[in-house]
C-alpha cells in the first residue's frame, strides 16, 4: 500500500478540522426544557420566564426553555404525555406528592449520581432542606425530588370578627378546644358570619384533612410505603368528628363544600371569622384584605402538625447524561438559596432550602410581615404530604366521605369506614405486588 | 381499473388518509387498549372492573339525569323563544341576539363566570334572592343541587342555539298550510300540534341528536366548577373518562369507558333518528 501525497495531506488537514468542529459543538449551548406548572393565577408564569431568562443570561452552556404547562395536575398529564412519546422534558416541576407514582412507574432518574459528582452523600444534600421534606422527595433511599416551592396550611382569622365576638386576637385558638369555642363564639345567625371556613374541593379537602389527623397524633398514610392508608384509625375518626361537630351540631362552618374563592370572598367581607388555607396565598390575602388579620398555626388535639404541600423538581427518564448535567445545573440554580428565597418573597410559598433564610434580604421580609414569620415558625411542625400508589384516586377516597359529612349525608364512623374500603380497593393492586408478594 | 374510478379514489384519497389516520385508527386503538391495557394478554377484564366500579355507576346515572335535565328543557324552551320571536321585527332581532349571546361564549369561560355568579352569600345570583328573602345557598357545594345548577347553565348556554335552528325550521312551514287550516277553523293550538310540529320533524332530527351528542361530550364546566364533586355528585361519563386517563394512570378502564359510552351514544342517536324518521315531513 502506497501513501500518496494528497491522500497524507488530507488526513494532516482533516484532523485539525474534525477537532475545531468539535471544539465548535462543545461551545454551542446544551438546549433542554423545563415543564412548570402555575397552582395560582397571573403574574407567577411571567415571574418565572424572567427567571429563566436570567440564568440562561448568565452563563453560555445551558440553553433552558421553560414551558408553562398549567395546574399541577395538567402538568402531571402533559409530562406523561411527553415521557409515553419518547420526548421527555429534561426537567419539570412536579406536584411533590406524585413523585412516589413516577418512581413506581420507573419513570424518573434520581439525583444520587449527580449529587455525588458534587462530593456529597445524598443525605448530606437533603439536610440542607427543611426535614418535613424530605419523605416526599427520598423514596426508597434515592433522591428523586429536589424541594422548589412549598407550603402548609394556616389558620387566618379576622382582628375586628375576634373582638367583636369577645375573642382576644393575640391569643388565637391553639387547640381544637379553643377552635370550636371561638368558632361557636364568631358564629352570627342565618350565614351573617361563620366561625370557620375551609375549602373542601377535591385535593385541598384532603389535604386540609390529613392536616386535621396528623394534630390528632395520627399518620394518616404509611410515609415509607405506598401501599398503606390509616383512614379508620382513631386519629382519623376523632379529625372527622371534629368536623362534624363544628358543621352539624354547632353550625359555625357552612355546609356543603365551599371553594377556595368563596373561602377568601367570606373573609375579606367579614363573613367569616376564620379560614384555614395555604401559606402559599399569603401575598393574595395580603393585598386584598382590608380589615386587619392575622394568622395562627392549625390548632392541634395531640401535637402540633401542618402538611408539606408544594412542587419539587424532578428528571424523567429518557434524557441524554449531557440534558440530565444541563438540567441539573438548572436545578441548583432553581434550588439555590438566593433564587428560591427570591421566588418565597414573590409567591408566599416557603423556600424549601433553609439556608435561605440566612440572607439578609429574607430576614428583612420576615421582620417586616409577621404572617410570613408565623408560617417559617410552624415549619418545625411540618409533617410530610400525601402520597401513595394512584395518589389522586386513594385521596379522593377520603375526600368524598368528608365532603358527604359536610353535607351530613354520613356519620363520622360510616364515613371512616367507607374511605378505608374505598382506598383498600384502589390499593390492592399495588398491594399484591409488593408487601403481599412472598416466596413460594 | 376503470380510469373513472381510479380518478375516484385518488380524488378520496386526501380525505381518506385523515379519516383513517384521526378518527378510524384511534377508534381501533381504543378498541384495543380497552381488551389488552393493564392485562396480560386480550380479555374482558377491563370491562369487568369498569363494571364493578361504583364510581362509573355514578357517572352513568349522573349522566342520565343531566342528558334529561339539560335536553328537554333546552329543547323545549328553544321551541317557545322561537314560536315567539319568529317574526322578524326589531325588537325580537335583539331578543334572539341575547338568547344566543351564550353561543358565543366558550363553555369554559361560561363556567369561569358562573364560578362568580353562584358564589354562596356574596354571588350575583345569592345577591339578588337575599332581596327576595332567599338565605345563601351553596349551589355548587351541596350534593343536592350541585348537578342542578350544572344543568341550568347547560340550559342557559344551548337554548339560543338551538332556537336558532326551529327559527329556521319555522321558516320553512308553508303558510299556505297554516292559512289552510284556519280556513279549516284550526285554533292556535291546533294549527302548532297538527301543522307546525310534524313540518318541524326534520329540525328536530338534527337537534336532538346534537343536543344528544353534547350531554355526552362537554364537561369543561365540571372540570373548571366542581371536579366532579361533590361526593361524585357531578361526575358525568366523560369526566370519569379523564379521570381514569389522566388522574389515576388507567388507560384501561378509560378506554372500556370510552366504548360504552360511544355504543350508548351510537345507539341512542340511531334510534332517535328512526323514530323521527317515521313521523317526518320533508317539505319537497
Amino acid at each position: 500500500m502506497t501513501i500518496t501525497r494528497r491522500a497524507a495531506m488530507g488526513a494532516a488537514l482533516a484532523l485539525p478540522a474534525a477537532n475545531l468542529v468539535r471544539a465548535a459543538r462543545a461551545a454551542e449551548p446544551v438546549a433542554i426544557d423545563l415543564f412548570f406548572p402555575v397552582p395560582v393565577q397571573g403574574m407567577l408564569a411571567n415571574e418565572m420566564q424572567t427567571l429563566i431568562e436570567r440564568f440562561n443570561g448568565q452563563q453560555p452552556e445551558v440553553r433552558v426553555t421553560a414551558a408553562y404547562t398549567g395546574s399541577y395536575d395538567d402538568t402531571n398529564l402533559k409530562t406523561r404525555a411527553a415521557i409515553k412519546a419518547g420526548r421527555p422534558p429534561a426537567a419539570v416541576i412536579m406536584s411533590a406528592n406524585f413523585v412516589r407514582e413516577y418512581v413506581i412507574n420507573d419513570e424518573v432518574d434520581a439525583f444520587d449520581d449527580l449529587i455525588g459528582q458534587d462530593g456529597k452523600t445524598p443525605s448530606e444534600y437533603m439536610d440542607a432542606f427543611w426535614p418535613a421534606l424530605r419523605p416526599n422527595a427520598v423514596i426508597d433511599g434515592r433522591v428523586y425530588g429536589i424541594p422548589f416551592q412549598n407550603s402548609t396550611p394556616l389558620l387566618y382569622y379576622g382582628v375586628d370578627a375576634f373582638r367583636d365576638a369577645g375573642l382576644d386576637p393575640d391569643h388565637p385558638p391553639a387547640t381544637w378546644a379553643e377552635w370550636v369555642d371561638a368558632a361557636v363564639k364568631l358564629t352570627r345567625p342565618n350565614g351573617q358570619r361563620w366561625g370557620l371556613m375551609f375549602p373542601g374541593t377535591y385535593d385541598y379537602c384532603g389535604w386540609i384533612t390529613s392536616g386535621l389527623v396528623m394534630s390528632n397524633g395520627g399518620q394518616y398514610f404509611n410515609h415509607d410505603y405506598g401501599g398503606e392508608v390509616f383512614y379508620d384509625a382513631p386519629s382519623a375518626l376523632g379529625a372527622l368528628s371534629l368536623l362534624d361537630l363544628m358543621v352539624n351540631k354547632h353550625k359555625a362552618i357552612p355546609p356543603g363544600v365551599s371553594d377556595a374563592n368563596a373561602c377568601t370572598g367570606a373573609f375579606f367581607a367579614g363573613r367569616t371569622g376564620m379560614m384555614v388555607l395555604s401559606t402559599g396565598s399569603l401575598s393574595f390575602v395580603r393585598s386584598n384584605m382590608k380589615s386587619p388579620y392575622r394568622v395562627a398555626f392549625m390548632p392541634r388535639n395531640l401535637r402540633n402538625a401542618a402538611p408539606i404541600g408544594g412542587g419539587s423538581l424532578i428528571l424523567p427518564k429518557g434524557n441524554t447524561p449531557e440534558r440530565r448535567q444541563a438540567a441539573w445545573k438548572l436545578v441548583n440554580w432553581l434550588t439555590s438559596p438566593e433564587i428560591s428565597g427570591e421566588w418565597s418573597r414573590f409567591t408566599g410559598y416557603f423556600a424549601p432550602r433553609k439556608a435561605a433564610y440566612d440572607l439578609p434580604d429574607m430576614k428583612a421580609y420576615v421582620q417586616q410581615y409577621p404572617d410570613a414569620k408565623v408560617a417559617l415558625d410552624q415549619l418545625q411542625y411540618a409533617v410530610p404530604w400525601f402520597d401513595t400508589y394512584s395518589t389522586v384516586a386513594v385521596r379522593k377516597a377520603m375526600e368524598d366521605q368528608v365532603q358527604a359529612l359536610l353535607s351530613a349525608k354520613t356519620t363520622p364512623a360510616e364515613a371512616a369506614a367507607a374511605a378505608q374500603k374505598g382506598a383498600d380497593a384502589l390499593l390492592r393492586p399495588y398491594v399484591e405486588r409488593t408487601a403481599l408478594k412472598l416466596p413460594a | 381499473m376503470p380510469r373513472q374510478a381510479l380518478a375516484a379514489l385518488l380524488l378520496l384519497a386526501p380525505s381518506a388518509a385523515f379519516l383513517l389516520a384521526f378518527s378510524y385508527w384511534p377508534v381501533l386503538y381504543v378498541a384495543v387498549e380497552s381488551l389488552t391495557a393493564g392485562r396480560g394478554g386480550a380479555d374482558l377484564g377491563n370491562y369487568a372492573r369498569l363494571f364493578a366500579d361504583p364510581h362509573f355507576a355514578q357517572a352513568v346515572r349522573n349522566n342520565l339525569v343531566y342528558a334529561v335535565g339539560t335536553i328537554a328543557p333546552s329543547v323545549t324552551l328553544a321551541l317557545l323563544f322561537a314560536l315567539a320571536l319568529r317574526d322578524s321585527t326589531r325588537l325580537n332581532a335583539m331578543l334572539r341576539t341575547l338568547l344566543v349571546m351564550p353561543l358565543l361564549i366558550p363553555l369554559v369561560a361560561a363556567a369561569a363566570l358562573f364560578s362568580f355568579v353562584l358564589l354562596p352569600g356574596q354571588g350575583l345570583l345569592d345577591w339578588y334572592l337575599a332581596r327576595l328573602g332567599i338565605a345563601a345557598t351553596n349551589w355548587l357545594g351541596d350534593p343536592d343541587l350541585a348537578l342542578g345548577s350544572i344543568i341550568a347553565l347547560t340550559v342557559w348556554k344551548n337554548t339560543g342555539y338551538y332556537m336558532l335552528f326551529f327559527i329556521a325550521g319555522l321558516a320553512a312551514v308553508p303558510q299556505e298550510l297554516l292559512d289552510a287550516a284556519k280556513i279549516d277553523g284550526a285554533r292556535a293550538l291546533a294549527r302548532f300540534r297538527h301543522v307546525t310540529l310534524p313540518m318541524l320533524g326534520p329540525t328536530f332530527g338534527f337537534v336532538l341528536p346534537i343536543a344528544l351528542l353534547n350531554a355526552l361530550t362537554q364537561v369543561d364546566h365540571v372540570v373548571t366548577l366542581t371536579q366532579g364533586g361533590p361526593s361524585d355528585s357531578t361526575s358525568l361519563l366523560l369526566y370519569y373518562i379523564y379521570q381514569q386517563a389522566a388522574q389515576n394512570d388507567d388507560p384501561g378502564l378509560a378506554a372500556a369507558a370510552t366504548l360504552i359510552s360511544v355504543a350508548a351514544l351510537l345507539a341512542l342517536s340511531l334510534g332517535t333518528f328512526r323514530a323521527l324518521d317515521r313521523g317526518i315531513h320533508y317539505a319537497s
